[in-house]
């Protein structure tokens, strides 16, 4: 089990997803492809694809790689291959979990309006 | 099917979208990622505009337009360059239009307010960029002679050099053409404009290549040669000088209350463009030709309004990005 808790970047930056914009969508696919283990950038569209349904084309998947590495919520592998796999840092994993916790409860608290306005259960 | 030489071949060609730094540092995972995405999927618009998409991003990124730099360090730097090439390529255009209207008031004053209006608020804005390019320029020159004076001459004496050469070349050249011209200083009401006549002269001269004369050949091959030859290469050496300028400000270890200076001085120089455009507008708008068409505005000038407001646009966005990489790099 890897230990969480820093709150802050080695260079001083926010650890969340709040400044990724339009990146935040591919941000949080790339993050949670690579919480089970490092993947280089064709095991990550394959990977993205079967979970999500979504396949995450070569440019925007690079732009969002750049920006979570930049951020450092991920980082590089080494490898003697050309492909490059990256994993997720301990700032990367903190920063999943506040932004999938943060999505869970919008998620349940728009469930619970339908089940109580619409009978959608 | 496509072979993997094939997949190979048009990764490479994708990859060419990106900039060189980006390439560099991503390029050979990027392609494997392509060749991979290639050979399952032979033919794709849809990933092809999204590579030329990330490609031109990238690119902006890399000029300090957007995003960030792939080195931190160096974001305020390049988006401080970016916003001097795009407030050189305004005061450009701006003076080569704000120079015939000049030049037009050396014969007579215009008739409509707009106009009048417009010259007085173009002049000031012109000499506010000179204020700012001369307050900006000092920093910069000081930092990197005394870095030259050291001794570490290490890709600053080019660049250095480029800049000289240029500005020499300019001024020499300008002050040349401008005094060939029969349109100042050779009448009765020589300096009865807004400006003296030499200056005018000056500016048209020197921006003598943003004419609409080029998509006229016929007029264009009544020209003297040497004029000729001057509207051909007085671009080439503005381009010389911006970069020369562009490449001292990168490579010049610029500290942080300089580095504030210059972004205080961008912020002006975007205001001082917001001015100038809008003169420029009331001006086209609403100007009119005047006495003897002398301020008529032409398919050149709109041209040029367009190419000012994009100009302005990419300036204040450097400036904000600029700003942005002091603040991350605190």
């Amino acid at each position: 089990m890897r230990s969480v808790s820093s709150k802050r970047t080695a260079t001083g930056q926010d650890p969340t997803l709040a400044g990724f914009g339009r990146y935040a969508g591919p941000a949080t696919l790339i993050l949670a492809s690579l919480a089970d283990g490092a993947k280089h950038g064709y095991a990550l569209t394959k990977d993205i694809e079967s979970f999500s349904n979504v396949r995450l084309a070569p440019g925007t998947l690079y732009e969002a790689l750049a920006r979570l590495q930049a951020q450092e919520l991920i980082e590089p592998v080494e490898s003697h291959d050309r492909r490059r796999p990256y994993q997720l840092t301990a700032v990367g994993a903190q920063a999943l979990q506040a932004h999938l916790a943060a999505q869970r409860r919008i998620a349940d608290l728009g469930l619970r309006r339908l089940a109580s306005s619409w009978g959608i259960t | 099917m496509t072979s993997p030489d094939e997949a190979a071949r048009r990764a490479s060609r994708l990859l060419r979208w990106y900039p060189k730094a980006w390439r560099s540092r991503y390029g050979e995972e990027f392609a494997e990622l392509l060749i991979a995405d290639i050979s399952e999927r032979p033919r794709s618009r849809p990933r092809t505009a999204d590579v030329v998409r990330g490609g031109i991003v990238a690119r902006l990124a890399a000029a300090g337009l957007c995003g960030r730099t792939l080195e931190a360090s160096a974001q305020a730097r390049t988006s401080l360059t970016s916003l001097g090439c795009c407030a050189a390529i305004f005061v450009g255009f701006g003076t080569a239009m704000w120079s015939q209207l000049t030049i037009g008031w050396q014969w007579s004053e215009p008739d409509a307010a707009a106009t009048t209006v417009a010259m007085v608020v173009m002049s000031a804005a012109i000499l506010a960029f000179l204020v700012l390019a001369l307050a900006a320029a000092v920093p910069v020159l000081w930092s990197a002679g005394s870095r030259l004076a050291r001794g570490r001459r290490q890709g600053l004496l080019g660049p250095a050099v480029l800049t000289a050469a240029c500005a020499v070349i300019m001024f020499v050249g300008s002050r040349h053409f401008g005094n060939g011209w029969p349109g100042t200083g050779g009448h009765p009401w020589a300096r009865q404009g807004l400006v003296p006549g030499g200056v005018a002269a000056f500016s048209w001269a020197s921006t003598l290549s943003v004419s609409s004369y080029w998509a006229h050949p016929s007029a264009l091959a009544s020209f003297p040669a040497a004029e000729l030859a001057w509207m051909a290469l007085s671009p080439l050496v503005m381009v010389g000088l911006v970069g020369g300028g562009a490449a001292l400000v990168r490579r010049t270890e610029l500290s942080a209350r300089v580095l504030d200076f210059e972004i205080r001085l961008g912020n002006a120089a975007c205001a001082a463009m917001a001015v100038f455009l809008g003169g420029c507008c009331a001006w086209i708008v609403d100007g009119g030709p005047g006495p003897r068409n002398l301020f008529h505005p032409g398919a050149i000038d709109t041209a040029g309004a367009v190419v000012m407001t994009i100009a302005f646009v990419a300036a204040r966005q450097a400036a904000r990005m600029a700003r942005l990489g002091t603040v991350r790099s605190r």
